[in-house]
Formats: C-alpha cells, sequence, structure tokens
C-alpha cells in the first residue's frame, strides 16, 4: 500500500496489484455450463507442474499453456468472447475506472466470539466470575431452541470477502501493476481476483473500457504510465492554490 | 653534481620531477548519504513494489530539491496553504523525528512560538511542500528528539527569522553533545528507562531513581541473532540505482 496523491493536495492510500502470467484457459459455453452467460475460465500465476496429478494437467494441455496456481471463472457475454490462450494485460483496465476485488481473507483460525463477531464481553472485575470474553445468552425462552446460523466461535477467515467501487488511479504497462484504490482482502503477495465493478453508481464510469481485452500485439501502443486526471504526477511542479 | 659514470659528453638535459599534487579534499572519502526513507524494511513485500515507489521518490526528488538532514537540524518549510494570506506558509522548527519508510516518510519538526509548542508533521514527498531549506545543521546524541516536550522551552525556541548558517560541503557534519534540562517530572515519557537509551539528557534524578530504572533493562536484545537487519549492501545497490536515477 502506497500514498498517492491528487493534484488539489489530497492524500489516498493505494494497494498495487501485479498482473502475472494471466492466460484465458477455456471457453464454457452458455448451454454447457447451464448458467445465463458463458463463462471463460481464466489461469493466474505460473507454478511447477510436478506437485499435481496428471489429471490435473488436462485444461492446461489443451490451452497449451503451463501450470497456472489459480483458476477461476469469469461471466461474460456473448460478444466479449476471448479465444482460449491469449494473455491478459494490466491495460484491460483503465484509469477512472471502478472495480471489485475479490480474495482469500487472512486466516485467523478459531477465534472466539468477540473477535469473530465483535461481541462486548463482560466487565474485568466486579464480581464476574469466570466470564469474561463469552457470548452470555444465545437465544430466548419463547425460541426454546437455538436458531440457526447463530454467531458463535469457530474458524475466521480465509474466506473469499470481495470489496466493491474500488476506484483505479494508475496502470503500468511495463509491470503490469494496477494501482486500486484502499485496501483490497488477502495478505501480501496473495492471489486475487479483479472485476469490473457491478455498482450502479459506477456504471457512467466504466465506458469505453479496452473491448474484449487489450492485445498486446495489436497496433495500440501504450506509454509506460497510465494516469487517471486528478492524479498528481510527480514530474509537474509543486501544488499551489490560487 | 657530480656524474657517476664519466662520459665527456653533456648529458641530456633532465628536467626536474613534477611536483605531486595530492588533493586532501579528494582523498577524503565521498561521503555517502542515503536518506532513511529509501531502505526497504524487512517483510514479505515483493522488491518490485519498492522499486516502483523509488522510482517515484526519484522523480519527485529531481523537481523539489530535498536536501540531506538528520534528526536534531533546524529546518524551514514553506508549504502551499489554500487558507492562508500569501497561500504559502512558512514554518521553521527543529527536527525531532524522522518516520516512514517510502512515499510515506514524515519528519516532525517543533517549534515554541510565543510560549507555545508547535509540532508540525510533514510528508516529504507531499507535493503540498514547496521548499524546504536546512538553516543550521548539527548532529545530536539521539535519533528521537521527542524528549524536547519535557524539557525547558528554551531548548526547543528557534528564531522564526533565523539565517541559514553557511558551511562546507565537505565538512563533517558536527555533533552537539548537548545535555538538555528537563522541567519536573512527571513526563509524557519515562525517558530515564533504558529502553529509549537517551544519551542527550542531563538527569538529575537521585541516584536511587536512576537504578530503580535499570530494572527495566532488557541486556539480551542486543544479542538477539533475529534483530539484526544488516542494510549495508542493499543500502550500496539503492544508493547507486538513486544516483543514476537523479543525474539523468
Amino acid at each position: 500500500m502506497m500514498p498517492i496523491w491528487t493534484k488539489s493536495g489530497k492524500k489516498h492510500a493505494v494497494t498495487l496489484l501485479k498482473v502475472q502470467d494471466c492466460h484465458v484457459l477455456r471457453y464454457v459455453s452458455k448451454e454447457e455450463s447451464g448458467g445465463k452467460t458463458a463463462k471463460l475460465l481464466v489461469g493466474g500465476k505460473n507454478v511447477s507442474p510436478f506437485s499435481k496429478p496428471e489429471s490435473a494437467h488436462q485444461i492446461f494441455k489443451e490451452a497449451g499453456l503451463p501450470r497456472k496456481q489459480k483458476v477461476t471463472t469469469f461471466n461474460v457475454t456473448d460478444d466479449a468472447i476471448i479465444k482460449p490462450g491469449t494473455p491478459l494485460y494490466a491495460a484491460h483496465f483503465r484509469p477512472g475506472q471502478f472495480v471489485d476485488v475479490t480474495a482469500k481473507t487472512i486466516g485467523k483460525g478459531f477465534q472466539g466470539v468477540m473477535k469473530r463477531w465483535g461481541f462486548k464481553g463482560q466487565p474485568a472485575s466486579h464480581g464476574q466470575t469466570k466470564t469474561h470474553r463469552r457470548p452470555g445468552a444465545i437465544s430466548t425462552n419463547k425460541a426454546a431452541k437455538v436458531y440457526r446460523g447463530k454467531k458463535m466461535p469457530g474458524k475466521m477467515g480465509n474466506i473469499y470477502r470481495t470489496s466493491f467501487g474500488l476506484k483505479v488511479w494508475r496502470i503500468n504497462t511495463i509491470h503490469d501493476i494496477i494501482y486500486v484504490n484502499g485496501s483490497v482482502p488477502g495478505h501480501t503477495n496473495c492471489l486475487v481476483k479483479v472485476r469490473d465493478s457491478k455498482l450502479p453508481t459506477c456504471k457512467k464510469y466504466n465506458k469505453n473500457p479496452p473491448f474484449p481485452t487489450f492485445f498486446a500485439d495489436g497496433d495500440e501502443k501504450l506509454p509506460e504510465d497510465l494516469f487517471d486526471e486528478e492524479i498528481f504526477q510527480f514530474t509537474d511542479p509543486s501544488v499551489t492554490y490560487t | 653534481r657530480c656524474r657517476a659514470s664519466g662520459d665527456g659528453k653533456p648529458e641530456k638535459f633532465q628536467p626536474p620531477p613534477k611536483p605531486v599534487i595530492i588533493d586532501k579534499q579528494k582523498q577524503r572519502a565521498e561521503r555517502r548519504f542515503l536518506s532513511p526513507e529509501f531502505i526497504p524494511p524487512r517483510g514479505r513485500t515483493d522488491p518490485l513494489k519498492y522499486y516502483m515507489e523509488r522510482k517515484d521518490m526519484i522523480q519527485r526528488r529531481k523537481v523539489l530539491n530535498i536536501p540531506e538532514f538528520y534528526v536534531g537540524h533546524v529546518l524551514a518549510v514553506t508549504t502551499a496553504d489554500p487558507y492562508a494570506n500569501n497561500k504559502s506558509n512558512r514554518f521553521v522548527g527543529i527536527c525531532i523525528q524522522r518516520g516512514g519508510r517510502g512515499l510515506g516518510a514524515t519528519f516532525v519538526l517543533r517549534n515554541v512560538i510565543e510560549d507555545q509548542g508547535v509540532e508540525i508533521c510533514y510528508e516529504l514527498y507531499s507535493p503540498r511542500i514547496q521548499a524546504i531549506e536546512v538553516l543550521k545543521l548539527e548532529k545530536r546524541l539521539d535519533d528521537n528528539l521527542m524528549y524536547l516536550r519535557d524539557a525547558l522551552p528554551e531548548y526547543s525556541t528557534f528564531d522564526v527569522n533565523m539565517k541559514p548558517v553557511s558551511r562546507l560541503d565537505h565538512e563533517e557534519i558536527p555533533v552537539n553533545k548537548l545535555q538538555v534540562r528537563m522541567k519536573p517530572k512527571p513526563w509524557s515519557k519515562r525517558w530515564e528507562r533504558p529502553k529509549y537509551n537517551i544519551k542527550g539528557i542531563k538527569f538529575e534524578l537521585p541516584e536511587s531513581k536512576m537504578k530503580a530504572a535499570q530494572k527495566w533493562s532488557q541486556p539480551w536484545l542486543e544479542f538477539d541473532m533475529l534483530r539484526e537487519y544488516d542494510t549495508s549492501k542493499i543500502e550500496e545497490k539503492i544508493w547507486q540505482e538513486v544516483n543514476e536515477g537523479l543525474k539523468t
């Protein structure tokens, strides 16, 4: 996470996400998958093929790619289908766009009710006998049962969570880095899924993205860094107010 | 001059040996100063992230000259302020702490203005800073001068219209071995405890209190090998990278 300043002098915190060897692995049509839209399987970081059995390498052999650490599905409309084997780059996103980021949260292990659900617990003194961090009552008398989904101690973290509506401030095309506003679930160097935002207020900012994706061997030659309009670039002189 | 083997013929003119000029300035080892915010902390983050930050930091240093300064220097910082008269604000103070790594590096300046102690924490790479001037160069005995809050106010007062003290480039930065006198206890932190390792205070406490404070000493810490972080090689590489970046 890094600070970034706007032209008015305000500071925002930014997370750096690196796009590492992303390739499209397979196209699954609407009828095959049984959903409402077609799906594209996309694979992440390259990893050694020797730690998994040969049966797991089927998808990668069909596409002609080395084994990837993570394979995710993206629901795609029919006009955005990409041929399996095409690499995906950070330039797929543009500054000013809004993005949802999904990742597995940091695993905290088996945790009590105060840390997991934010219960208040009991006072430390004034006669409390062996009861300082316990949940207290778990149901009422009339219910005569404990409802399903009651908040109780258990394994916390290590589940997929999404942070919505994160603005993309900057994109580095050489190192394939996306600078995304705010924080992102997951520990440092964890694998993360980045999608265009589904929030209705962000629809107007997501106009004219590179469709279906950014092709490196195409005609477009992008500069090394793409900045949002409001970012203060360090090549400019210091900010002054008028 | 007598010739050893007389030949009879006139010897070829031997010019006198050229005087060897020993340039003492160059002989003195070039002082390398790498600002502490360039050194990456120990952790599991990808070095690529620090590389990207360093590129941005070098880019900013090309536009704004950030001079070499340590804790204990007296600096004057002009920032852009939308609510001030001339839209700019100049603050003079002694640097008591330098924190943070990378682009978020900060330094705290302290001064006493009209009997009110004022501390301002500035970000080194913030675009609102227009100029940083070093008015007085002197290192102190400690890295962290937070104890000046509990010292007598005369040690933190600096004239706002102070003129910069002239200094030659190659001289060593002088270390001021000033021992500061404190206000009566209670202090904001127990500065006599060995955890803070302060050498710049003249403790006027009784011997029994000083001995009682040594109870909290942790003498095993200096032998803890897991805490060692040898930055010499990393510093070399980063120094070369930064120098090359600043030259272009």
